[in-house]
């Protein structure tokens, strides 16, 4: 059986005055239906273009998707679709949540009407009912008083009320694939975990897959299922979570482990990762990560290592693989 | 916008404002009732003319033996309605116009924000003398036609520049990512996001509108005699004006009165949508 989403070598490059930015370069992942797949990097490395991508929400120009990638939706090519096929798609079939609550809220609307309107976009309701909807919706995201807080605009709520406004409005169609784009980033410690967790919940509630796009690998511990690390517009390391982190193999995703706090470790220095990523425009030749690994030999500077086998499901895309003596200790 | 309101009535040139423009309306509306005379009746050629301000004619009376507060609060209505309406004509033009520039983009915004910048080129008394020159008796409603169709396009400038920052926020393309159409985010999205703009715009315009009438009556290619009209009995007072200057003066106060109060209850209300302000 084909996966639910599945994106083959997406590849996504913004062409202004100068050389290209290959912003995402042969991506390819699949997503099963009630999966969490958590997407992991640093800024600049590709997530979220990534995740626009397969909305295909990319502004052209600047930005194209190159002709040989591959997003297949439930058998369905969505590179190949017309804008209005594609409009049933999005909020219907493949949803997002986005980053920051407060600015993705239309400040002269009440909740409600955002909710309602997103309903009647998609499904022939009268007003009355897709403001019932709007209701249940509220209440499934666990907001309390949901009758009283529908009539209220974004800014009488906060930030993680807002979000959970966002999270509503997303599934208000029930979405096969939800995609959460740093859901949390802009929300304080301990929201951030009441977020994660909803989400955690309505994922296995509605039986969504949920892509979760984020820089932090301890919000994808607790809750993906599988975890792809990327780096410069390309996965580096693939695998399912306590694989990825019982053995990270690749040297980014160890030095990003190791450069993580940990709450068992005596409090010193956090060691860093030397250097800065690259700008897209301009991609180390050979491996991407090669200037800011510790391991690098020769080989790493010529050729670019495809994603290698290191386990079943654990594929790595580094040399060490094939030549595990050369890592160092 | 319960706030807002609130935020608009805490104003004392708010308040001041709304009182001066809601005594007008008032006249307006009831100027049957309150006149004492009939605007156009001419009584007493015989000795009735050019009579200073007494207690049976409290603005006096002009040249024809008409009485000059019942034509002065008639006048309101004529100027009111006119100003009015076609300020709700423009405004409705310029919205739709900027909406679809500024959606649109590209070739149909250049045609119209260009054909616009001529627009604004040509002085506005300028283009309309010559409009009006062509359209000979021009009655009421064509005045209002006129007016309301060439002062759309501030209007949609305004609109046009407040769509183009809406359509980059993030709510925009939250909406279009949950699959919520393109004329929907227009009307449901963007439309009252540029509501706070465009009532600024229009509660100024009155003012200015008023103005733009009295203007051309003034000029007597605009309400045309003997309906009252405060330009035009301001243009039959200055002809007599050094030996009856109640005729020019009253209307002319009433004028500067309507136009103070849409300015005062205009700028108010910019005060109370702006954000920095609150």
């Amino acid at each position: 059986m084909s996966p639910l989403l599945r994106v083959q070598q997406l590849s996504t490059t913004f062409t202004t005055s100068g050389p290209p930015a290959r912003a995402v370069d042969g991506v390819s992942f699949d997503l099963e239906a009630g999966e969490t797949l958590g997407l992991v990097g640093e800024s600049g490395c590709g997530k979220t273009v990534t995740a626009l991508s397969i909305l295909r929400l990319i502004e052209t120009p600047p930005g194209e998707i190159s002709p040989d990638s591959v997003i297949e939706y439930d058998g369905a090519d969505i590179l190949k679709l017309s804008p209005p096929e594609l409009r049933r798609i999005r909020g219907a079939e493949i949803a997002m949540v986005f980053q920051e609550p407060t600015t993705s809220l239309n400040p002269v609307l009440t909740v409600g009407t955002q909710i309602a309107e997103t309903v009647r976009a998609h499904r022939p309701v009268s007003r009355d009912e897709a403001r019932h909807r709007a209701v249940e919706l509220l209440d499934l995201v666990r907001i309390p008083e949901a009758d009283r807080r529908v009539h209220q605009y974004p800014h009488e709520l906060s930030g993680g009320m807002q979000q959970r406004v966002m999270i509503a409005m997303a599934l208000s169609c029930e979405p096969k694939v939800l995609i959460a784009d740093e859901p949390t980033t802009a929300l304080d410690v301990t929201i951030q975990a009441q977020i994660l967790e909803l989400l955690a919940d309505l994922q296995r509630q509605l039986g969504m897959g949920m892509i979760l796009i984020t820089h932090d690998l301890g919000v994808v511990a607790g809750i993906a299922d599988r975890v792809a690390i990327m780096y410069g517009g390309q996965i580096l390391e693939q695998a399912p979570t306590e694989a990825l982190f019982a053995q990270p193999t690749h040297p980014y995703t160890e030095a990003l482990l190791r450069a993580a706090p940990r709450i068992d470790a005596p409090s010193e220095r956090l060691p860093v990762i030397p250097g800065t990523v690259p700008p897209a425009t301009a991609w180390p030749v050979g491996c991407r990560f090669h200037p800011r690994c510790r391991h690098q030999w020769e080989h790493c500077t010529g050729a670019m290592p495809d994603l290698l086998q290191q386990a079943p499901h654990h594929r790595v895309r580094c040399w060490l693989v094939t030549e595990p003596h050369r890592r160092k200790g | 916008m319960k706030n807002t309101l609130g935020r608009a009535l805490a104003q004392r040139r708010v308040r001041l404002g709304l009182a001066l423009v809601g005594t007008l309306c008032l006249v307006a509306l009831l100027a049957p009732l309150l006149a004492p005379y009939d605007p156009v009746a001419q009584l007493d050629l015989a000795g009735g003319q050019l009579l200073a301000p007494s207690a049976s004619h409290p603005f006096g009376t002009d040249f024809f033996s008409r009485d000059l507060l019942s034509r002065v609060l008639y006048g309101a209505r004529i100027s009111l309605s006119v100003a009015v309406l076609s300020v709700v004509l423009s405004v409705g033009i310029g919205t739709l116009v900027g909406l679809a520039a500024g959606l649109a983009g590209g070739l149909l915004d250049t045609v119209l924000m260009r054909a616009v910048d001529a627009a604004l080129a040509v002085p506005r008394v300028f283009l309309l003398l010559i409009v009006l020159a062509l359209w000979e008796n021009v009655g009421v409603g064509g005045l209002i036609l006129i007016l309301g169709l060439t002062s759309w396009f501030d209007a949609s400038r305004i609109v046009r520049g407040e769509v183009l920052s809406l359509k980059e926020r993030d709510f925009v393309a939250a909406a279009r990512v949950l699959g919520v159409g393109g004329r929907r985010i227009a009307l449901r999205h963007l439309l009252p996001n540029v509501a706070a703009p465009v009532i600024v715009t229009a509660t100024l315009g009155v003012g200015q509108m008023v103005l733009v009438e009295a203007a051309l009556s003034y000029l007597q290619v605009g309400v045309r005699p003997p309906t009252p009209s405060w330009g035009s009995i301001i243009f039959e007072g200055q002809q007599v004006l050094s030996s009856a200057w109640w005729i020019a003066t009253f209307p002319g106060i009433a004028l500067v009165l309507t136009v103070v109060g849409f300015s005062l209850l205009g700028d108010g209300i910019r005060n109370a949508l702006d954000p920095r302000s609150r």
